[in-house]
């Protein structure tokens, strides 16, 4: 398959998101309705853009691809690019779309999230800034609409305050975009790392600033991340598990291409460090205070994804590697946590709980362990008092987080006590049916399991990613070479 | 020169009164006027990084050459940015209606414990405010202590 296959991948879902009201129009479905049709055609695009993936990712680890748009040069015109981070994240975002996509929902449900699929693939893609912009806005607006959609009455307003604090981000982050600009007149990853490897002209440490805390509401950073609980506790826990695996962790690695690519300055990863620290002491503490298991998982998700910013602050091969193990160990879990959430909790359910719990934890032979390891490792080789810091507030978060996950198991087994969870009894004394969200949360359980006995060719892969994704001769060179003739 | 400092310092001004009105306004449709505000100056820096001092309008005429030109991207960008702008400022002012007609106010405060008591409902635990927690409405707040 050429490679010009891949904007499908962005372009397909947002033809179909267009395509799909005029469709129910004509079908006579009406707008409230579910459609298993809709459903259907909605499912079978998702699983179109994981195929041409599938046929064009099976090298990129080994060489990365660009593909040129519009018939214009890159340093003009626009370009996508395929790593094997963007890969592994297209697929994380496509089998997650599959999984968790609601069956039952109405044509507008399916609409915004097909701009959501289409915006987050853009993101993984993006080759510059400005388009990294616009898919961040996309994704943002098809956000606040799956919000605002959910049931309750306090859905629209926790959609406004996520809609004000995200678009005070935007605001910072356009900000930042034009300083580059005004600094280096270009806009292009290549062409701008280009520039931040020839020594001569840095960017300004303040547009990296901007970016950060810019894009760092979605990517749940300290300080800009109070839409956390109150929109996991409004949505639906398949919406939730997509937000806190999969969305979060785009914006994470969005702002972590931009640091490796446009900023080696080493002052640039002081400011990623220091809030990774207070966003992982606020989200741990705030999740051992909290009182239902909701709030409490969306908490500990801000402290997870600060963990994650301490890693990515870390010096190339050590953070990189860390932090992207972390990440797609969060992402895992996290759902896999949510999920549960769904139905009462039962034998086997609390089984599944604790067997996530663990590893979230770091327990020996679970990955968590093994991600946590190569943080704290990390961590104490580069030294310095800030990562000093870093490695006993990590291990002080460490223990609390501990000690509030396994509260809800010993509730379970106290059994006169019920946890306070979305339904009004978490506890069951009877096997419910496990369902669908059952379904996949075993699921992620087994990908748990099997990455624990694989865990030798996972690390070398996921190392040799990391690798490569730091490498900024390599994308310089892919994508000048991709040029039209 | 100095018209350029003017132009920057009122673009970053607009920032500024934008962010500082999404802070401090304790009303929800003022919020989103100083998101509005900041949108606005962030878009005149956007234009301003590109703008050529003494070049003409970026269309191609015969005579001209491009580097006499305005820098015609960050305009590009610009129309782009006020496009989203303009969506993301419909879908706040329909939710800001739908969250009137659930709650009957645009407060600030009276909206945020009205959700956490949502919240608290909805995950079933006991919603409570602590004992030390600063009054919120202090006309209602006088009744509970006759």
């Amino acid at each position: 398959m050429s490679t010009e296959w891949l904007p499908l991948v962005v372009a397909l879902p947002l033809l179909v998101a267009f395509l799909l009201q005029p469709l129910a129009h004509w079908l006579g479905v009406r707008a409230e309705r579910p459609s298993p049709v809709l459903y259907g055609l909605s499912l079978m695009t998702i699983a179109a853009t994981l195929w041409i993936t599938l046929q064009l990712g099976s090298d990129v680890i080994a060489q990365p691809l660009s593909v040129t748009m519009g018939g214009f040069n890159t340093p003009v015109g626009i370009n996508l690019y395929l790593d094997g981070l963007a890969y592994l994240l297209l697929l994380a975002t496509q089998l997650a779309l599959l999984l968790l996509w609601p069956a039952g929902a109405a044509v507008r449900t399916h609409v915004l999230l097909l701009v959501l699929a289409a915006s987050s693939m853009g993101l993984a893609l993006s080759g510059d800034l400005f388009n990294l912009y616009v898919f961040y806005e996309l994704l943002a607006v098809a956000t606040f609409g799956l919000i605002a959609a959910s049931p309750g009455r306090a859905a629209p307003l926790v959609s406004f305050r996520y809609l004000l604090l995200s678009g005070m981000g935007s605001v910072l982050a356009l900000s930042g975009i034009a300083l580059i600009y005004s600094h280096s007149g270009s806009l292009n990853l290549a062409d701008l790392s280009m520039l931040a490897a020839s020594g001569e002209g840095s960017l300004p440490i303040a547009a990296f600033l901007l970016i950060l805390v810019g894009f760092g509401v979605k990517a749940e950073l300290f300080a800009v991340n109070s839409w956390v609980p109150e929109v996991y506790s409004v949505t639906s826990s398949r919406f939730a598990a997509l937000l806190a695996g999969v969305v979060s962790k785009l914006a994470v690695v969005m702002i972590v291409r931009i640091l490796l690519l446009l900023f080696p300055q080493p002052e640039a990863t002081d400011p990623l460090l220091l809030l990774g620290i207070l966003g992982l002491v606020s989200g741990e503490l705030a999740a051992w205070r909290s009182n239902d298991f909701r709030r409490m998982l969306a908490y500990s998700s801000i402290g997870q994804l600060g963990m994650i910013f301490i890693a990515f602050s870390l010096s190339l091969e050590l953070g990189l590697f860390a932090g992207l193990a972390l990440s797609f160990h969060h992402m895992v879990v996290k759902p896999g946590l949510f999920l549960l959430l769904q139905q009462p909790l039962s034998r086997w359910r609390v089984v599944l709980l604790i067997l996530f719990a663990l590893s979230l934890v770091g327990v020996p032979p679970l990955p968590g362990f093994w991600a946590k390891l190569a943080l704290l490792t990390g961590l104490v080789e580069v030294g310095g008092w800030l990562n000093g810091v870093a490695a006993v507030t990590f291990l002080v978060a460490t223990v609390v987080e501990a000690g509030y996950l396994f509260r809800i198991v010993q509730r379970y087994y106290q059994e006169e006590r019920p946890i306070a969870g979305s339904t009004s009894s978490t506890v069951a004394a009877v096997e419910s049916p496990w369902g669908w969200e059952g379904g996949v949360a075993l699921m992620l359980g087994g990908v748990l399991l099997a990455v624990t006995l694989t865990i030798n060719p996972v690390t070398e892969q996921l190392q040799q990613i990391a690798l490569q994704s730091g490498d900024r001769e390599r994308l310089i060179s892919t994508i000048t070479v991709s040029e039209v003739e | 020169m100095t018209l350029a400092i003017i132009l920057y310092t009122g673009a970053i001004g607009l920032l500024v009164i934008g962010l500082a009105g999404v802070v401090m306004s304790s009303h929800l449709f003022r919020m989103l006027l100083g998101l509005v505000i900041a949108e606005a100056g962030a878009n005149l820096l956007l234009i301003l990084a590109g703008y050529r001092w003494g070049g003409a309008a970026p269309i191609w005429q015969a005579g001209q050459f491009p580097t006499t030109m305005v820098d015609p991207v960050p305009q590009a960008m610009v129309l782009t940015a006020i496009v989203i702008g303009v969506g993301v400022q419909a879908l706040a002012i329909a939710l800001l209606i739908r969250h009137r007609h659930y709650s009957g106010t645009l407060q600030r405060t009276g909206g945020l414990n009205q959700l956490q008591a949502d919240l608290d409902r909805e995950a079933g635990v006991r919603h409570t405010r602590s004992s030390d927690a600063p009054t919120l409405n202090p006309l209602t707040e006088v009744e509970h202590v006759h």
